[in-house]
């Protein structure tokens, strides 16, 4: 399949929705700064056997942000809405951090929702000895040297494009910008909205993804997952990878998950 | 035109070398460096201060609020207001003020400006400011994607609260109450005048605006710079049919007053620069936490006053800090790092008012006719002031200027949003006789 964006009313909210590859049907859901078309993941996955559904929360990547979102339980029923919109309930999915955390919390409460997780730097537990980095008590640079290994791996988020000039100069700004908040609200001020009270509800097999040089999720919280989820079918370490390990990592990503489904 | 005494409170004893060995003033400021027995007696100078300056020709004091912060000792204004409401008998209070979406629910902020208002027979205005990103995000937890709804909804629940006669049930998305009843009810009827202090969000502007409040750009950055700011207020009260009447603005402003001008120049080098290189060393990090801003503010473009002090201060820390190196290293030292700002760009720029009577005169002449400003909030005290050097500046403000100053505005223009408190041979006096106080004579 040629990779196309769509966009599809979600609830009331305008949600863009990304489709690349052909094979293996997963759904991917996005970290912190969401996924524009220029994603790596979404390239990486056009060169493999899987057919990729990436729908865009709301706020990120041009998804309308909605008034509706205060609370992580708002999100869940969100992506929950989502998944039926799209009819790609039961699919393999694959999520990194912020997006993962909402998954993780959807599939405490529908057990059917996910066939089986592939979690990239999940966020959601909280250790007061081993904190989560603040992502955000930083300036735009200072967070992107914070999410990758290598701050040009984000280039196409964080930079604007070449060629846009005047109001759409301002628009792409201010998308970015509500991506980082929707983000950001996620996150806000410690990203654990309660999942490990309900943790052992889960029942999907998960395959936890850690980068060995994460600035925001230390990778000892490899170890708390793996001991927090009840049904770990895998752990890998990927070398030279930050916080969005797709983001510094794509193939080395779309060859896990297509090693695991 | 009415002028306030407006009091920050900083910490008057950071190191000499703060901006070099410590990120931010402002949130994550060592905890180690906090004296108590300096703080005690800064408190007691302040309120002595304000005090003074009710005393000498200031039409009102004024506090605000800050949180974790090393130059604004007040996390709960009205505190200091309930201390100055009996000790100042006479004097006009403004809290500008307390950060409704940091209250749970925020009717302790309708109960507590209640109070202040029946302690002092109506002299209370009631500043609401949305609150930095500092004291709000950062320092008190709030979601920024939320913090503005859960604001508009908090003021909303205030000024029902005051001006309902019924109790009732406020069912918001935030605040869950059941039953609504404040008593103390407040003196001033329908309520105290609302003030809101802006930082430049242009939304900010537009709400004021369209419901008749007081905007009040609350700058650290002076006359000059703020003219801007004022002036997209104005345009927005102008596109929306209303009259440009001055007593809607306010503005900050710190003032260094001297017999003569070259006096002034000695006296207040030291506290300006001690405000402006220390204190408002600020880490450009907890400047703009991204859901803080409104997509309009985004799109226009507008960067807050905090902002620009934090990235300033960043940009200063960080040729300090490159400049540190390079002589370390035996390297020529790099151009364009600026160690401190100077006390004579602080006055070039307007952010320091500077002169003698007369001249301190002409320039808030100047400043209140350019900004359209009826309401002015002098801060007349800065950096590590010794008291006895307030009181002087205050004393020449509140004896010389003031009184030039004080018909602005007040002929062509009537100031709807100052107290309306009872009248004063209604209003009952604190009793400081011998035999109240419990001391024998």
């Amino acid at each position: 399949m040629s990779p196309s964006t769509s966009r599809l009313d979600v609830g009331g909210v305008d949600t863009v929705v990304h489709r690349v590859g052909s094979g293996t049907p997963v759904t991917y859901l996005h970290g912190m700064i969401g996924t524009p078309p220029s994603a790596p993941i979404l390239a990486a996955a056009a060169g493999s056997s899987l057919q990729v559904t990436a729908p865009c929360l709301p706020g990120f990547s041009g998804s309308a942000p909605s008034v509706l979102t205060r609370s992580i339980h708002d999100w869940v029923f969100h992506l929950s809405a989502v998944i039926d919109a799209l009819d790609i309930v039961g699919q393999p999915l694959v999520a990194s951090s912020v997006g993962a955390m909402v998954a993780l919390e959807l599939a405490t409460v529908r057990p059917e929702a996910f066939s089986s997780m592939i979690l990239l730097a999940p966020l959601g537990l909280w250790d007061d000895d081993d904190p989560i980095a603040d992502a955000y008590a930083t300036t735009l640079g200072g967070q992107r040297r914070l999410l990758t290994t290598d701050p040009t791996a984000t280039e196409s988020f964080y930079s604007d494009p070449d060629g846009l000039e005047g109001d759409e100069l301002i628009e792409y700004g201010v998308a970015r910008y509500q991506t980082r908040t929707s983000a950001a609200s996620l996150a806000w001020p410690i990203p654990d909205h309660g999942l490990s009270d309900r943790i052992h509800r889960i029942t999907t097999p998960c395959a936890i993804v850690w980068g060995d040089q994460d600035a925001i999720a230390p990778i000892s919280y490899l170890d708390r997952w793996a001991k927090a989820l009840p049904n770990v079918s895998a752990t890998h370490t990927v070398a030279e990878a930050g916080h969005l390990i797709d983001w510094d990592q794509p193939q080395a990503v779309a060859e896990i998950v297509a090693a695991a489904i | 035109m009415k002028t306030a005494f407006f009091h920050l409170m900083p910490y008057p004893e950071l190191p000499d070398d703060f901006p070099e060995t410590h990120r931010s003033v402002w949130v994550d400021i060592d905890p180690k460096l906090y004296d108590p027995k300096v703080g005690h007696r800064a408190y007691n100078d302040y309120i002595d201060e304000l005090e003074y300056a009710a005393s000498v020709g200031f039409d009102a004091v004024g506090v605000n609020e800050h949180h974790s912060n090393g130059y604004g000792l007040m996390p709960s204004p009205n505190i200091i207001a309930a201390s100055l409401s009996r000790s100042c008998p006479d004097a006009t209070i403004i809290v500008l003020g307390d950060s409704v979406a940091l209250y749970n629910p925020p009717l302790r902020v309708a109960e507590e400006l209640a109070m202040l208002d029946g302690i002092t027979g109506g002299r209370i205005v009631a500043g609401f400011p949305v609150g930095s990103p500092m004291d709000t995000i950062f320092a008190y937890g709030q979601n920024p994607s939320t913090v503005r709804e859960r604001y508009h909804e908090g003021v909303d629940l205030i000024t029902k609260a005051w001006t309902s006669d019924e109790v009732f049930s406020f069912n918001g998305k935030y605040n869950k109450l059941r039953y609504v009843n404040v008593w103390p009810r407040p003196v001033q009827q329908p309520h105290p005048p609302i003030w809101i202090p802006g930082g430049g969000s242009v939304d900010t502007w537009d709400w004021c605006a369209e419901n008749d409040l007081v905007y009040c750009y609350l700058s650290y950055f002076g006359y000059k710079a703020g003219l801007a700011t004022m002036q997209g207020f104005w345009d927005r009260v102008k596109e929306l049919g209303k009259e440009p009447n001055p007593f809607q603005g306010g503005f900050a402003q710190f003032i260094a007053c001297a017999e003569t001008e070259a006096e002034a120049w000695d006296l207040y080098r030291e506290p300006a620069e001690y405000f402006f290189n220390t204190c408002l060393h600020v880490y450009a990090g907890f400047a703009d936490p991204p859901g803080y801003k409104t997509p309009n503010t985004v799109r226009a473009g507008v960067e807050g006053m905090v902002e620009r002090a934090a990235r300033e201060a960043t940009a200063r820390a960080e040729a300090n800090a490159a400049n540190a190196k390079a002589a370390q290293s035996g390297q020529a030292k790099p151009s364009g790092g600026a160690k401190q700002i100077s006390f004579e760009e602080m006055v070039e720029k307007g952010y320091v008012i500077l002169g003698d009577p007369t001249q301190v005169t002409e320039k808030l002449h100047e400043l209140a006719t350019n900004m359209n400003i009826g309401h002015l909030m002098a801060l007349c005290h800065f950096g590590n002031m010794s008291k006895d050097l307030v009181k002087y500046n205050t004393k020449l403000i509140g004896e010389k200027v003031l009184p030039e100053l004080r018909g602005l505005f007040e002929d062509e223009w009537e100031d709807k949003w100052w107290p309306k408190p009872m009248a004063a041979d209604e209003r009952q006096l604190p009793d400081r006789s011998a035999s109240t106080l419990g001391v024998s004579a």
